[in-house]
């Protein structure tokens, strides 16, 4: 089979079970997202797939063969960041460019490009430790793709960037999938996620609880609210029909329903009263709501403290 | 075998490149200019006071027969000698001029003379030289006995010149200066303990700016470890190597050659010699490396690296005592198993060698035994080093890191 296929995979850290039974494929260029709060098996996922750390049972495969760092191009944005603090842009490119096979010819065209792109290039001759964090990750994004690698796993690309740098690593990615590289993601913003995402998998302490096409998913949930804009105060018509305004502002509502029915109902009412209707949006559920529901808000609050499992789960072992 | 050349490679350039390196050794071969040129700075605040300056002698009433020239006619007499008959204000002009650096006023008694020795500042300057101590009584014992008449044979019957030949009972001959040896047993032990450490202290650094997590998934552990050992040992070797050049030119430039002569006798060092050193260094500077390698990837934060390193300087400090102190009786049985002991056989061999006491076949066991050792640390090095790179949680323990070990 073509792409990247994980097939039950599992491990354990000590008596925890990190991650248990996750199968996903990705058959064609485009982005995969990985979610789950902290601790779910997000990064050990990763890992694992990367040969970083070896995986207790099941199967990863890229094109067919067995997934192992000297047979596949991969390039890796890990959610620690970390860059040379004291060892020239420039310098510390090349040398992962380097150890990923590259020659010193190339790897100077292709460090002068992506840096361009980044809108680094005045930075190349610096050491890292006078570049701001959100250039030091764009430097560790460029590290990621300086080799023009097949198979790109981004975790938590867009943690940390402000809205420009943010837009920026948006282009590329864009230019990534563009030219066809398999990219998996994990990201906490879910608005990422449904931008770039065609296929999801949420995890929760290390299970599936939801994988498949996002649009799909989607389909297959009601209606949860409707947007109605208005020329004057409907509050009367909304609590006349017990329903519940999540957010209000310039006669602009947000209107949380529990079945599609009563949106129509509350329209009726505001035609039959001749409330001027400018905007009226029954709306699916967003991939926050999907995952909040899925992974439990009492999981997502309890998450922070599984945030040192995660990064100290090597101790477990 | 490429990537390890260019972690090697990267190690170096940095390694090279950091002020607290430059700094550090211009530090250290400064200090060693400034050691050897002591004597000098010395003589040249003491005014020239002590060794191979001029002492005046002032013998007024003959004690030594006018025979006090005879002493400008030994050869290789530690200070230039004056005669005259100067009173004690004219020689305080003297020393204050910096014509002579001291005088002896010699005044007869009933029994021996005595000698007033006159220096600038009794806290600042030195005894009369041992060789013009001796020379003196030599020659007065001479110009007594020709007062009584005797014949130069009875006179010299009366110096006796005990010739002393040592003959030892152990077949075993040890040869070479002990002063030496103790230089090179701890010069090897700094030089493969502080190279040791920077590897410890170089993955620190990859673990503290999270780098490592890129590191990993671009090249294999086993290639990170090789590589920036390597590396740092390169280094190393070239800071040894700047260290012991400056010291060899500095004692050449500095340094009066006789006294060179005297203190070291380098009679003992051959290439050969020269080049098993290098290879004990390289050796042990690679065990303990592996340690290093192991201790560093367990700590995350540089505070711990002291912590996480003292049972390798403790293993390390144990190999370098045990070598250190069966030196002192190099054919005891102690001393032959420290010599093929891998901890401290590094810190031995090389010194035993140079007593001429090793043989062949026990350089070849000790060598076999080290690399053998090496080999097995290295690989539970790498292994443990893969599994605890990524602990970016509080420090694992000793047990912690067995427990996984055993596990794998």
């Amino acid at each position: 089979m073509s792409g990247l296929v994980l097939n039950n995979v599992s491990k354990t850290f000590g008596q925890k079970k990190v991650v248990d039974k996750i199968s996903f494929t990705l058959d064609q260029p485009g982005v995969y997202g990985l979610l789950g709060t902290n601790g779910a098996g997000k990064t050990t996922t990763i890992r694992m797939l990367l040969g970083i750390i070896t995986k207790d049972s099941g199967e990863i495969t890229w094109q067919g063969n067995p997934v192992s760092r000297e047979t596949v191009n991969f390039g890796y944005l890990p959610e620690e960041r970390g860059v040379y603090p004291k060892v020239k842009i420039r310098e510390q490119l090349s040398y992962f460019a380097e150890l990923k096979g590259m020659d010193a010819e190339s790897t100077n065209r292709a460090i002068n490009r992506w840096a361009k792109k980044l809108k680094v290039t005045e930075y190349l001759d610096m050491p890292a430790e006078k570049l701001s964090k959100g250039n030091q990750q764009k430097i560790q994004f460029i590290t990621a793709i300086l080799h023009d690698p097949d198979l790109v796993v981004l975790d938590e690309p867009f943690s940390g960037l402000d809205p420009v740098n943010t837009d920026i690593i948006r282009d590329v990615i864009i230019e990534l999938v563009r030219n066809g590289k398999y990219i998996i993601m994990s990201a906490h913003q879910m608005s990422v996620i449904e931008e770039f995402c065609k296929d999801i998998l949420i995890l929760n302490r290390g299970k599936t609880v939801l994988q498949g096409n996002l649009k799909d998913i989607k389909s297959t949930y009601p209606a949860t609210r409707v947007q109605v804009e208005t020329d004057r105060d409907i509050t009367k018509f909304i609590n006349s029909a017990k329903l519940k305004i999540e957010n209000e502002k310039n006669f602009q509502y947000t209107i949380k329903i529990s079945n599609e029915q009563q949106a129509h109902d509350l329209l009726s009412d505001l035609v039959a009263a001749k409330v001027i209707v400018n905007k009226f949006e029954i709306m699916k559920p967003t991939l926050n709501d999907i995952f909040i529901e899925k992974v439990g808000a009492k999981n997502i609050e309890t998450s922070a403290n599984s945030t040192k499992h995660q990064t100290n789960s090597r101790k477990e072992a | 075998m490429k990537d390890i050349i260019t972690v090697a490679k990267f190690t170096m350039k940095d390694m090279l490149k950091r002020k607290s390196f430059r700094i550090s050794t211009l530090i250290i071969l400064v200090l060693i200019v400034i050691g050897f040129n002591i004597p000098n700075i010395l003589n040249s605040v003491t005014g020239g006071e002590g060794f191979n300056d001029t002492i005046l002698l002032v013998d007024q009433d003959q004690v030594f027969d006018n025979q006090l020239n005879s002493l400008n006619s030994i050869e290789n007499l530690s200070v230039k000698v004056e005669l005259g008959n100067d009173n004690f204000d004219s020689i305080r002009d003297k020393i204050n001029n910096g014509e002579i650096s001291s005088a002896i006023i010699i005044e007869p008694t009933d029994s021996a003379p005595t000698f007033r020795y006159v220096v600038k500042n009794v806290a600042t300057a030195s005894n009369i030289p041992e060789d013009l101590s001796t020379a003196l009584s030599l020659l007065y014992t001479n110009v007594q006995a020709q007062k009584l008449g005797l014949t130069p044979t009875e006179a010299q019957s009366l110096i006796p010149d005990f010739t002393v030949a040592p003959e030892q009972i152990e077949e075993q001959e040890i040869s070479g200066n002990i002063f030496v040896m103790m230089l090179m047993s701890i010069v090897l032990f700094y030089a493969i303990y502080f190279c040791a450490y920077q590897v410890s202290s170089s993955i620190t650094v990859e673990k503290t700016s999270k780098i490592i997590e890129t590191l990993v998934t671009s090249t294999s552990p086993r290639n990170i470890i090789l590589g920036k050992t390597i590396g740092i040992g390169l280094v190393g070797l070239f800071q040894m190597l700047l260290i012991v050049g400056t010291a060899i030119i500095s004692a050449n430039l500095f340094l009066d050659h006789a006294l060179i002569a005297s203190m070291l006798d380098l009679s003992n060092i051959t290439p050969f010699l020269g080049l098993v050193t290098l290879i004990y260094f390289i050796l042990g500077y690679f065990m303990y490396a592996f340690d290093y390698a192991l201790t560093g990837a367990t700590i995350s934060k540089p505070e711990d690296i002291q912590a996480a390193n003292t049972p390798v300087a403790l293993l390390t400090l144990v190999g370098f005592y045990l070598a250190y102190f069966t030196l002192t009786d190099p054919t005891s049985g102690l001393n032959s198993f420290a010599a093929i002991f891998p901890i401290s056989s590094p810190f031995c061999m090389p010194i035993r060698m140079m007593m001429g006491l090793a043989t062949p076949l026990e350089i070849i066991i000790s060598i076999l035994v080290l690399l053998v050792t090496i080999f097995i640390i290295s690989r539970i090095a790498i292994k443990i080093y893969s599994d605890a790179i990524l602990n970016y949680g509080t420090r694992l323990t000793l047990g912690e890191i067995l427990k996984t070990y055993r596990k794998k």
